[in-house]
């Protein structure tokens, strides 16, 4: 019978309760000493061949000659009023085929409670007019035909400008540029006993730029209606979040909506719902009853496609001479876009990463004349560990202590803010194995004192959820040649989601890897799954399909007992081997998957499973620690990173391949964050700079360290069925302050601001000179 | 954004292409630079005459024997790749008369192998990047009506401009991106230039001039010349070369501050040297007062005095004039050279 139950789960630092139906019966997690054949080894991406050769379809490769282009004419303002628009010399050119704006608006006005096309533009880029033409030339030189009128208005480009006493306000109508005057505040115990307490205080502030996603494929859709249904090609990280908000904006029924994303080119956090482009290609494809294309170029992509937030963040620490922290104080200002909503959990680590009785942080949120911030992998998190792990070793240093003891010194077996055991928390092994590859204890011995190249070391600690939960769904059909088929609702990011369902499935059936092939990508046909977020797509589909497998072979198990002659026997003395049946008292008695099929008469076995609740009153995280060996150069303030090693707790690893890749992946990522990515505006004209692959510097392969990756891999029996939790995330956190940490060893000056390019380590090593 | 339509024609000489240029149509040579500002609709030829179907163009070899000339002369249609694999470049060939180690075109091969991409080396001429636009982030946005445009101000002098000059600037201050250029001009390298009226050759260092009131361009090539040919005169005994660059990127990325030094070993002593300077200035810089502190010094094989090394460094940043964000370019800069004279030895 089914049942109501409320559980808990953490996404991007705040922790939900849902309400989810428990319909499963409770299977045995696998321990962890379970013998697993497929899971947990090395297993190169089902889906790795197509994406190397090309074949891999993308939302930039659907494409029909009747394909229509649909582009977008962009405010080149941070802040202006719309006084005039003009577009009839534009859709008299041949081949144009409509063009909506603010005095002409298409069929559905409003999404996401705005217009669709405002009068007013809050920033460079904001949509001025959407136009669909035959072709991108035809649509560019009709875009350039459409005549406007702006009336330019006073603008606040970041941070710094909007909070000023005279800001001019970043949309007219707004009284002040915080999103929300009263911030998001925590606290435990009181700052005031802490400092009281404390025989050391250390006070610093960071900052951190605006840094952009950068996805490899740009945001976009493509749209394509038939009779009264409507296909959508999304790049996006959440195919079943795109059909719900396109659903609500076009006030369609779910049914007549189909989401296809099979492979998507990058998200990072900022491709989960429909957005306007996507509403627009719909109601275009439906007035020219033509499929349209609305794709964003690289330029649109750097000025609407998001970023991670800037901040300013301002820690205090308290501690004993000990080491021992009486208090942890965070306070963070994020600098956003004119629609931007709150900002992520900066604070996050500062209430969860150390044992301290007293603990307050405080966000705001500012925002400013560009388009709105966005989740950028490990939101709030990778900003507020740089700070806090910058701070904890300044305190290292004023304490006159290793920074790691200082981090043992204040290890916590219980989650600080909820109060409550972790399912598990394998950190300090974590800290123990990255020592020891790091060589941490003996580096003194390898450090450089002479020479240009000064050597430096530092470290830095991760916490993160990625446990995932409710609701996902799974459904696994057995066919009569003893293949399977599993279907859900997901995509793959780029994590290799695909190739760890098709492992846990391989896994629970007992059949060799080739045999299981995974269906997902795509809402039709598929049930309901989570968006590829917080980290929480492997923790929260894999128990999913363990379920779905144990529901499709009870009913296979029914039908070998009857064939084996044991009709009564109960399903749980069955288990499957290499496709075949096993009588579990008696394994000379086997039947195959395909012996059973045959005699059934091409039975298909269908079963269905869902992802069950989190355990009551644990917390269920992900931990990690990065340790980073770095040279710089004290003539010309090049940073170099020698090494990184990564160690990170996440449970059972299913995939050490594409686990160790994901690692590899997110180091390089913070890499680009900590040494030279950054959104660059104009002061005088409010424009980006940086709009462009040239001037926003991602890493090359030549700025790569040697990473060195390691797991606990310890499963988490506690945490759900299959012992997993997530490592989307958790990689980009720590490495940052890892080697802003290092860098601060290596010159004995610390740089509190990134991106640590050679401006900012020749002004810092300056000022070093000038005070001495 | 789509570039906008333009014709396109083979030339299949140089008094071809000579004859078909104008201020509309333009020559196209590996289309690194050029095709990229088209698409970002900073330049609207409307034909482009194709200088790679002209085979005298991607010549490269040691010139006959006229005296004075000797060396090595390089087609400006040579790519960056093909001439960084060359022996001579390597130092593996006789140049004429002169006298051919590897460290005596070290100069030019290191600054070939730190510019840009591999890919884009395949593709780049040497012709066509000492004739790139600059890179400075307000001339290559398409919104902001600079100076060098055509515009009235130059937005980098009071706004970010961490990446520009400190040294020579005004009404510019867009760093040139070249760093051939710059291990070039202290190979005193010249280029052969023809145009409509007949053939010239002008030393590299005459060519480059920093933007004026009158012109926004930096060299003296007329808008119906192409430069045919880059000479580089024979090494002499004993010269040594270094190129260094600093980015903020390991690779694929323009100089914050590259330095290239071509000396002239006799014995210990360094009886004459070129220095120039890259991404501190809107030319190629040739620093004399960096050469005249090193010239006559004793060098090799013990390094250079601290004494005049401190006396180079000073020399080095003696005309500059940073900006409000670019300051720790003197740093760089001094740096930069520090780095270079320990590897000269
Ligand atoms: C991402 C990136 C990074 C880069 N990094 C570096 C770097 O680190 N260092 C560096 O030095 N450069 C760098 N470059 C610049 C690159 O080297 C130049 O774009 C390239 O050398 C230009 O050569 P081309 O043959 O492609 O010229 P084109 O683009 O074809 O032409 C450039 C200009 O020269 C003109 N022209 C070409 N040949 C002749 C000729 N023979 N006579 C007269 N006019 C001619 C063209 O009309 C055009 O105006 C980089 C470029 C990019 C895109």
């Amino acid at each position: 019978m089914p049942t109501i139950k409320k559980t808990k789960v953490e996404y991007e630092g705040r922790v939900e309760e849902r309400e989810v139906i428990v319909e499963e019966e409770y299977i045995e997690p696998w321990g962890a000493d379970a013998e697993l054949t497929v899971v947990g080894r090395p297993t190169p991406r089902v889906d790795g061949v197509p994406r190397v050769t090309g074949r891999a379809r993308y939302t930039h490769d659907a494409r029909w000659p009747d394909l229509l282009v649909g582009r977008f004419l962009r405010s080149p303002h941070p802040h202006a009023r719309l006084v005039r628009i003009d577009s009839r010399r534009a859709e008299a050119m041949p081949g144009v085929w409509l063009v909506w704006h603010r005095d002409q608006p298409p069929p559905v006005e409003r999404f996401e409670g705005r217009p669709l096309f405002t009068e007013e533009l809050p920033y460079e880029g904001a949509e001025v007019a959407f136009l669909v033409a035959e072709n991108e030339r035809i649509a560019e030189d009709a875009l350039a035909a459409i005549e406007v009128e702006y009336e330019e208005l006073a603008f606040a480009h970041d941070l710094d400008d909007a909070m000023a006493e005279d800001a001019p306000p970043t949309l007219l109508d707004d009284e002040s540029n915080l999103v929300d005057p009263e911030g998001d505040t925590y606290e435990r115990g009181s700052v005031e006993q802490g400092l009281q307490d404390a025989d050391v205080v250390v006070d610093l502030t960071f900052t951190t730029p605006r840094a952009a996603h950068c996805c490899l494929e740009t945001h976009g859709s493509v749209a394509r209606w038939e009779g009264d249904h409507l296909t959508v090609w999304h790049s996006t990280q959440g195919i079943n979040r795109c059909k719900g908000s396109l659903a609500d904006a076009l006030d369609m029924p779910m049914d007549e909506i189909r989401v296809i994303c099979e492979y998507v080119g990058g998200g990072f956090g900022s491709k989960f719902a429909a957005e306007n482009y996507t509403v627009l290609a719909a109601l275009a494809s439906k007035a020219t009853q033509h499929p349209v294309s609305a794709l964003l170029d690289r330029r649109e992509e750097h000025l609407v496609g998001g970023y991670r937030p800037s901040s300013r963040q301002r820690v205090r620490l308290g501690a004993k001479r000990d080491g021992t922290l009486t208090l942890i104080e965070h306070e963070a200002w994020i600098g956003t876009g004119a629609y931007g909503e709150s900002g992520p959990i900066v604070g996050g680590p500062a209430k969860d990463l150390y044992a301290s009785p007293n603990a307050r942080t405080a966000t705001w949120t500012v925002r400013a004349n560009t388009d709105a911030h966005r989740a950028f992998r490990a939101p709030g998190y990778v900003e507020g560990t740089f700070a806090l792990e910058g701070a904890m070793d300044a305190l290292a240093e004023e304490l006159d202590m290793d920074p790691l003891d200082l981090r043992l010194k204040n290890y916590t077996e219980q989650s600080p803010s909820r109060d409550t055991p972790y399912t598990d928390k394998r950190l300090r092994e974590a800290y123990e194995i990255g020592a020891e590859r790091m060589g941490w204890r003996s580096r003194e011995e390898r450090r450089a004192t002479s020479g240009v190249w000064k050597r430096g070391w530092g470290m830095a600690t991760q916490i993160w959820g990625g446990g995932g939960g409710p609701p996902a769904k799974a459904i696994v059909k057995l066919e009569s040649d003893g293949t399977a088929e599993v279907l859900l609702g997901v995509q793959d990011l780029g994590t290799g989601t695909k190739t760890v369902l098709a492992q846990v499935a391989a896994e629970e059936l007992g059949l060799p890897l080739d045999r299981v092939r995974v269906v997902i990508g795509d809402t039709q046909g598929t049930p309901y799954g989570p968006g590829s977020g917080g980290s929480v797509t492997l923790a929260s589909t894999t128990p999913a399909v363990r379920n779905a497998v144990h529901d499709a072979l009870r009913q296979l198990f029914g039908i070998a007992a009857y064939m084996l002659d044991m009709p009564d026997e109960a399903p749980d003395q069955f288990y499957t081997e290499q496709g075949e049946i096993v009588y579990r008292p008696d394994p000379t008695k086997r039947i195959s998957f395909v012996q059973v099929a045959a005699k059934v008469g091409n039975y298909m076995f269908v079963g269905t499973g869902a992802r069950g609740p989190n355990p009551d009153d644990a917390a269920i995280n992900t931990f990690g620690a990065h340790f980073a060996e770095v040279e710089v150069n004290t003539r010309t303030g090049q940073v170099r990173v020698n090494k990184v090693v990564a160690v990170h707790d996440i449970g059972r690893v299913v995939n050490p391949l594409t686990a160790t890749s994901q690692v590899i992946g997110g180091v390089n990522m913070a890499l680009g964050y900590v040494l030279m990515e950054e959104r660059v505006f104009n002061a005088r004209t409010g424009l980006q700079l940086t709009a462009n692959l040239e001037d926003y510097r991602l890493v090359t392969i030549a700025d790569a360290p040697v990473v060195d990756v390691a797991f606990v891999d310890v499963a988490d029996i506690q945490a759900n069925s299959v012992g997993s939790k997530g490592l989307g995330e958790p990689p980009i956190i720590p490495l940052a302050a890892a080697v802003a940490n290092a860098v601060a060893d290596a010159i004995g000056v610390r740089i509190t601001a990134l991106p640590i390019t050679p401006d900012r380590v020749l002004n810092a090593l300056r000022a070093e000179r000038e005070e001495q | 954004m789509a570039i906008k339509p333009f014709a396109h024609g083979n030339a299949v000489t140089v008094a071809e292409a000579v004859e078909a240029l104008s201020a509309s149509c333009r020559p196209l040579a590996g289309g690194t630079d050029l095709l990229a500002m088209m698409k970002a609709d900073l330049t609207a030829p409307e034909s482009l005459v194709n200088l790679k179907t002209i085979p005298e163009l991607h010549e490269i070899g040691v010139v006959p024997d006229a005296e004075t000339t000797k060396g090595l002369r390089i087609g400006a249609m040579v790519t960056l790749s093909q001439l960084a694999a060359h022996p001579a470049v390597q130092g593996r060939q006789e140049l004429g008369r002169g006298s051919l180690t590897r460290s005596s075109m070290a100069v030019l091969h290191q600054a070939i192998l730190r510019t840009a991409s591999p890919q884009l080396r395949h593709m780049a001429t040497l012709g066509g990047n000492l004739l790139q636009e600059p890179r400075c982030w307000y001339y290559r946005n398409e919104l902001i009506p600079c100076w060098r445009k055509g515009g009235r101000l130059c937005y980098a002098y009071r706004g970010e401009n961490k990446r520009h000059v400190i040294l020579g600037g005004g009404p510019c201050y867009a760093v040139h991106p070249s760093d051939p250029a710059v291990a070039l001009l202290a190979m005193d390298a010249s280029l052969r230039i023809v145009g409509p009226a007949g053939e010239r050759t002008m030393s590299l260092a005459e060519f480059y001039h920093p933007p004026d009131r009158e012109t926004r361009t930096v060299t003296h090539l007329a808008i119906d010349e192409l430069i045919t040919e880059i000479r580089v005169p024979a090494p002499q005994a004993g010269t040594r070369g270094v190129y260094v660059k600093v980015a903020e990127r390991a690779a694929w990325d323009f100089a914050l501050a590259a330095v290239a030094i071509q000396a002239v070993m006799e014995g210990d002593t360094i009886r004459s040297c070129r220095v120039a300077l890259g991404g501190v200035a809107t030319i190629p810089w040739r620093a004399s007062q960096v050469e005249e502190v090193l010239m006559g010094q004793a060098s090799s094989p013990a390094p250079l005095s601290t004494a005049v090394i401190d006396r180079a460094v000073e020399a080095v940043v003696e005309d500059i004039r940073p900006l409000e964000h670019n300051g720790y370019k003197a740093d760089l800069l001094q740096g930069v050279l520090r780095e270079a004279l320990d590897q000269l030895r």
